[in-house]
């Protein structure tokens, strides 16, 4: 099947293999140094993400794609929509600030992590009878370290694509195989 | 594109090869050779697959050693953004975010220079060369000659089929480069048609033949 393509490899040796797996290892790269530095930019762990539940409907369904930013100058206040990961568990949530206690920061203290003062949130899903206390693992209020960003804007349906990958491996590597197979084998 | 082997401007008249059917062409060093096929349709594959028989033709130990500076170069900062963009991604991966941040920065940066500085000597030291040998003589004394080879393609127009061109450059000097002894420019334009026929074969004979004729040209000397 790939006689062509193994032939002119042979016959152009080995560095021209090394371009091409080069070619492929840069495509991957690429990819991976643009989702680090939107991580960077917008100061959060997960820059886009993908609403996996209806708890946050209508606002946002199954399956949109959301953009976070986590500024350390901006404090969380009630209304914002928010994406909070509580250590322990495996899926952030996306859901609302309710409540929102700010607790003047110690001046004298050493911590320059966040420049604003400390914040107490409490959450809730659009959809859901209960606010979240249930979810906080025995905790009482959300902080500041626990939240991933906040929901800046969202893009619909797109986020299905991950859905599916999640779901069925073999599509994400059937994708990632079709893709480096055609970066080893095309030039240019 | 076109189709069949249909003489091209400036073309010397074509009648005389017609070959391509036989599966070995016995070349000019007469071990059978492989059919090279390219795929008509695709104007890069076709230019890539001239640059590749070019640099074969010349590359040869009886014609010229090859240089491979552009390509290293290439190959060594393309690698290098790889690693350091894999070595910052893990570390990132590893270390909690807050705590990784002034790293993943660091590297971050490293890739966009390793990056820019490879895109910029692509385009301004590279450019569109395709072919860069040498050659030491030691006649009555050492002479090093160089050569670089250029190649574009000019697309199609309403009248003519693309063309493949080739813009060559030759210096002889000796004494190590001091004492300048012949310096040659090369110049050629040849429709892709004159050198693949309708399935995409390509005539190594004839495109050899005029690869020689050229540098025969530029060198000043029969080669």
């Amino acid at each position: 099947m790939f006689t062509e393509e193994l032939k002119s490899l042979r016959r152009l040796g080995f560095r021209h293999v090394l371009l091409q797996v080069l070619n492929f290892a840069n495509v991957i790269t690429s990819g991976l140094m643009i989702w680090k530095g939107l991580g960077l930019v917008t100061n959060t762990e997960s820059p886009i993400v993908v609403v996996l539940s209806g708890s946050m409907e209508p606002a946002f369904y199954r399956g949109d794609l959301l953009f976070l930013t986590n500024l350390p100058s901006s404090s969380y206040k009630t209304g914002d929509i928010t994406v909070y990961q509580i250590p322990g568990v495996d899926i952030p949530i996306v859901h609302r600030v309710i409540e929102t206690h700010d607790i003047p920061r110690d001046r004298s203290s050493n911590s320059t992590l966040i420049h604003t003062d400390k914040q107490l949130l409490l959450t809730k899903g659009d959809n859901n009878y209960m606010d979240d206390i249930q979810l906080y693992q025995g905790l009482d209020w959300l902080e500041r370290r626990h939240i991933v960003g906040k929901v800046q804007g969202f893009l619909p349906y797109i986020g299905y694509v991950t859905i599916a990958m999640n779901d069925f491996p073999q599509l994400k590597y059937a994708l990632l195989g079709g893709l480096g197979l055609l970066a080893l084998v095309q030039r240019e | 594109m076109a189709r069949r082997k249909v003489a091209a401007n400036g073309a010397a008249d074509v009648s005389e090869s017609s070959t391509s059917a036989a599966p070995k062409i016995v070349g000019a060093d007469s071990e059978p050779r492989d059919v090279i096929k390219a795929n008509n349709a695709n104007l890069t594959e076709l230019k890539h697959t001239l640059d590749d028989a070019l640099k074969r033709f010349l590359g040869r130990p009886d014609q010229f050693k090859t240089i491979h500076q552009h390509t290293d170069v290439r190959l060594a900062l393309g690698w290098a953004g790889v690693f350091v963009a894999t070595g910052t991604a893990l570390y990132g991966w590893k270390v909690e975010f807050e705590r990784s941040k002034p790293i993943v920065w660091a590297g971050m940066i490293l890739y966009i220079i390793l990056t820019s500085v490879q895109t910029l000597y692509a385009y301004f030291v590279e450019g569109d060369i395709v072919y860069a040998g040498k050659r030491k003589t030691f006649a009555k004394r050492i002479e090093t000659e160089r050569i670089t080879i250029e190649s574009r393609t000019q697309p199609s127009t309403s009248t003519s089929p693309p063309k493949y061109e080739l813009s060559l450059a030759y210096v002889r000097s000796s004494n190590s480069g001091k004492a300048l002894l012949h310096r040659g420019k090369g110049h050629d334009v040849r429709g892709y048609n004159y050198f693949f026929d309708e399935e995409g074969t390509l005539d190594q004979d004839v495109f050899e033949e005029w690869v020689r004729g050229l540098v025969a040209n530029v060198t000043g000397e029969d080669n």
